[in-house]
């Protein structure tokens, strides 16, 4: 990975810096995140429940508690904007390798994230709603939300392990099986951390002032926090290797903080007392702050180096590009400076590379083709028949099509052409006088020879129309005598047009006379 | 390339861009910053007036508002960074780091942005009696935050078209105090509020009943409107103005697309139709005439989506070659990278590649520099489909082609490769047109040898 850009390596903070507000501002985003995952797998527990007990029409505790779905999302999207700026200034390749190669699954977030909000949103304003609505509309909310941290996981456990890039790329979007037990677990731990904050955040809010649902929750939290030790240790079996004493120590705090925070539930459940707000949000964040910083400086350990690594490869990058940046800024101003608006401008840089500065087919890449291009100066045809070939191009050659300039600039090349090389003006007669008999021979030739490709009439057989390029049609696209007489006598190479040397000179200009002559305008 | 590449099956990138981006647009502006502030508006008059009519109207359109504002609003605005990340990693890493303060202070706008909202939207049957005059004023706080962040990504988005001295001097305040930033910042904010003020109506005459209110209300919406589309319209003049002439000539080409750019009359006849029909919406507004508002709302916000659609596609297209003018092309190559690499060769500068496997087959080198150069815009077999545009050439004529997309085309970056790669790329897209090669699956451009398949 040696081909690092040079933007890459400013960065408009410090590392350290950055480094912590990254940090910061992953801890509020995520607090938030739980918060309304939380929420929504309550509210339609709730749903569910009061549905089942068929308490539907008395006062609704889930609708109270999607209500506030609104908030939490709403702080949530806006806070994991903050994490987004930062991890792209400080991890780029991580990050952006991570998000390319799971590029699909990672663009869809935007789409379930917008399903699941507005239904979501909907479904707590709306008050005279079908249960059965309520519950698919529901459903696909909650799915569609549900997936989102998966694929957040799988981005992270793709960023933080480059070893396994090239492999995902290989294999298309799988992860290898240890991996993909890891991410499993990660994932189920972070929804089991949102079941966790989503209790107690309705213990105090929502369940205000209600026995019964306090204990409900309280016995929500009990259920939650056993769950997530179970899958915390899951999720260690799969961290293993990457574990060294300072992880653990930072660790083994949030682990505490957690076994606090479940005995403070007990006590409250027993005493039938309730929970201190202040105490209860401390030992919250005392547990996601070590959990997301255990998270942080395993990533770390496995990213910083590589990023050091990839600034020092850009540098030497960099130096590769400066001898070119000179010329690339002359070269843009240059761009800047030719405004494809005019015949002359299109012809001087659309058309000269092919046919010539002079229009003689002899440009810069004419030595490349096998078919030459045209003398542009020799032909004299119609406007008609001109504009046709620019925006069709010509089959079988290199000529393209030219339908990106509108009619406007395409006449105003074909007006162009016209002044300066009269590609629409008068044909001139054959130069030479061609004796009866030559001329004789020559109408023979034609209607025993030519006319096979180019018709009797000049406008091509239709046997011919299909060769590639085809027979031009002779009654609306003429060349000047001595270029025809060049064509018949060397052919056209690489195309049907052979060459007729064989014949003798006076028949040939002969042959440019019968041609020229079937030009009808 | 640092990163591997993907493109969006049959639509490509650009259109999975723009589809996103136009939406957020759409809401952003039309919604978000208009129609919020209409509603601002509404519940000032009715608190001046003590009209529960206008106190009602305002309370009740917030609702849908704020599920479309939070709900895709903002997570198609978090989309734009999302859907480019992933397929334009370098230009928007680039755009980062050139623009982070701007973007820092804009996020911070935004987090204020949707408290207030919040709190405005969940305080309002709280906050009355002395409260309410605070309530209004959170209100206008929300459009001052709003205009605020058009005021910064205006200045970024500019920054793409028409970035200055910056590719010289690389100064932020050049980049973001570009010529074209006051300009679009006066049509973007016309645009919100007489789209707001559009769909404001829309709703008004709609879905309300109250006779008499809504006849006042409509005026008033009309009013707005009317003066906002003028706005809108003198500043899409100065706006063209600015615009260097090298980008402003494909302008019409970059509505009309090759499928109709030999008709430009169409391009006259739609914008004059929809100018017209903006215009006659106002004015029967203005009149307050509820049965004529109600024929033509839906076409005048059909036309306005549209116009929004088409001023986006203007902007993104015309800068054409360069995603940052003098600095990157469209296909995320360097100006300066693409010198080097024509001298240099890119495939042996690719990791990505080497980690296909570096074949020397035409097929696998073909497939991965055109997912380098050519996919940015062109698909094979989806919209802009490069076997149509390269049909009937002889490969000779590809190479030739190649070797001078940049200043045959004017809206095509470079080919950036050595002659050998031009080569190879040649033979593949003559193969490819031709149907002699088939790729499955295009979306990632890189072929694996067998082996590699097998591990």
């Amino acid at each position: 990975m040696n081909s690092l850009f040079d933007l890459l390596i400013q960065k408009p903070l410090s590392d350290s810096l950055l480094h912590y507000l990254l940090f910061i501002a992953f801890v509020l985003h995520m607090l938030f995140v739980l918060f309304a995952l939380g929420t929504a797998m309550l509210a339609f527990y709730l749903f569910l429940e009061t549905w089942h007990s068929g308490r539907l029409h008395e006062s609704r505790w889930d609708r109270e508690v999607l209500k506030t779905f609104t908030v939490h999302k709403s702080l949530a999207a806006v806070l994991g904007v903050a994490p987004l700026l930062l991890i792209q200034l400080g991890l780029a390749v991580p990050f952006f390798n991570g998000v390319t190669l799971f590029a699909p699954y990672w663009m869809l977030i935007i789409l379930l994230l917008i399903i699941s909000f507005v239904l979501f949103d909907s479904l707590s304003q709306q008050t005279n709603i079908q249960p059965y609505v309520f519950l698919i509309l529901g459903i696909i909310a909650l799915v569609a939300l549900l997936i989102v941290p998966a694929i957040f996981v799988l981005v992270m456990v793709t960023a933080e392990n480059p070893d396994q890039w090239a492999n995902i790329l290989k294999n298309g979007y799988h992860l290898d099986k240890a991996l993909t037990i890891h991410w499993l677990f990660r994932y189920l731990h972070i929804l089991g951390a949102a079941l966790v904050a989503g209790g107690v955040f309705h213990f105090f809010f929502t369940a205000k002032g209600d026995p019964q649902k306090r204990t409900k929750m309280l016995h929500w939290i009990v259920a939650a926090i056993l769950e997530q030790s179970v899958l915390g240790v899951l999720v260690l079996a799969t961290l293993t290797k990457k574990l060294d004493y300072d992880t653990i120590i930072v660790m083994t705090i949030g682990i505490a903080a957690a076994s606090f925070l479940l005995l403070n539930v007990f006590q409250a459940l027993n005493k039938n007392s309730t929970m201190k707000p202040g105490l209860v949000f401390s030992l919250v964040m005392l547990i996601i702050v070590p959990m997301l910083f255990t998270r942080q400086m395993l990533q770390d350990k496995s990213l910083l180096p590589l990023n050091r690594e990839l600034e020092a490869n850009a540098r030497v990058y960099e130096k590769n590009l400066s001898s070119y940046s000179q010329s690339a800024l002359d070269n843009y101003q240059n761009d800047l400076n030719t405004v494809y608006d005019n015949g002359k401008t299109i012809f001087e840089k659309s058309c000269t590379f092919c046919h010539g500065g002079n229009a003689d087919g002899k440009g810069n890449e004419a030595v490349n083709l096998n078919i030459q291009p045209e003398a542009i100066a020799s032909i004299r045809a119609n406007r008609d028949y001109i504009y046709d070939i620019l925006i069709k191009g010509v089959n079988g050659t290199a000529m393209p099509y030219f339908g990106y300039y509108e009619k406007g600039k395409l006449n105003s090349l074909i007006d162009f052409l016209n002044v300066r090389f009269e590609v629409l003006g008068k044909l001139s007669p054959v130069p030479v006088t061609i004796t009866l008999s030559d001329q004789e021979k020559a109408d023979q030739t034609f209607s025993q020879v030519c006319s096979s490709c180019h018709g009797k009439d000049g406008r091509g057989a239709p046997e011919a129309i299909k060769f590639q390029p085809p027979p031009p049609d002779f009654t609306v696209y003429n060349l000047l005598p001595g270029r025809a007489f060049e064509v018949i006598s060397n052919g056209y190479p690489g195309t049907m047009m052979t060459l007729f040397s064989n014949l003798p000179e006076g028949v040939r200009w002969g042959l440019v006379k019968i041609v020229n002559d079937k030009r009808k305008f | 390339m640092e990163f591997p590449i993907f493109q969006v099956p049959y639509l490509g990138n650009g259109m999975t861009i723009a589809l996103n981006a136009v939406l957020h647009l759409i809401i952003a502006q039309g919604i978000t910053t208009g129609v919020i502030t209409m509603i601002a508006l509404a519940e000032y008059i009715g608190f001046k007036k003590s009209s529960e009519h206008w106190e009602n109207f305002a309370r009740q359109l917030l609702k849908p508002t704020i599920v479309i504002v939070t709900g895709a609003g903002s997570i198609t605005g978090v989309g734009i960074w999302f859907i480019t990340s992933a397929l334009s990693p370098k230009g928007i890493g680039l755009m980062l780091r050139i623009f982070f303060w701007p973007w820092f202070v804009e996020w911070l706008a935004f987090a204020v942005e949707v408290i207030v909202i919040l709190l405005y939207f969940f305080t309002w049957e709280k906050w009355t009696g002395e409260k309410k005059k605070k309530h209004i004023r959170m209100g206008f706080a929300y459009s001052g935050l709003a205009i605020f962040s058009a005021f910064l990504i205006t200045g970024i988005l500019g920054f793409m078209l028409t970035s200055d001295g910056w590719p010289w001097n690389r100064s932020f305040w050049s980049a973001f105090f570009n010529p074209s930033f006051p300009p679009q910042l006066f049509l973007r904010l016309g645009i919100a509020f007489s789209l707001g003020s559009v769909f404001a109506s829309a709703y008004l005459v709609l879905v309300r009943h109250e006779t008499g209110f809504r006849k006042e209300a409509l005026r008033f919406f009309g009013k707005i409107a009317l003066v906002f589309l003028a706005l809108a319209l003198v500043s899409t003049w100065w706006y063209f103005s600015v615009v260097p002439s090298r980008f402003k000539t494909h302008a019409v080409f970059s509505v009309l697309t090759s499928h109709f750019s030999q008709h430009p009359e169409f391009f006259w006849i739609l914008n004059i139709l929809g100018v017209i029909a903006l215009l006659l919406f106002s004015l029967v507004a203005l009149r307050g005439s509820i049965f004529s508002s109600k024929v033509l709302v839906i076409p005048a916000i059909l036309f306005f989506c549209g116009f929004v659609t088409e001023y986006e596609r203007v902007r993104e297209f015309i800068r054409g070659p360069f995603l940052l003018p003098g600095y990157l092309y469209s296909n995320q190559v360097q100006l300066d990278e693409s010198l080097f690499w024509k001298n240099d060769g890119t495939l042996k500068n690719s990791y990505w590649y080497s980690q296909a496997g570096s074949s020397e087959d035409t097929v696998a080198q073909g497939t991965y520099l055109f997912g380098q150069n050519c996919s940015t815009c062109h698909t094979m077999g989806g919209l802009n489909d490069i076997k149509d545009r390269v049909q009937g050439r002889s490969e000779d004529g590809i190479y030739v082609i190649l070797g001078n997309t940049h200043q045959m085309v004017p809206f095509m970056p470079p080919f950036s490769g050595n002659d050998g790669e031009r080569r190879a790329l040649s033979a593949f897209l003559y193969q490819l047109a031709n149907g002699q090669i088939k790729i499955e699956e295009p979306s990632r451009f890189l072929i694996l040898s067998r082996e590699d398949k097998n591990e």
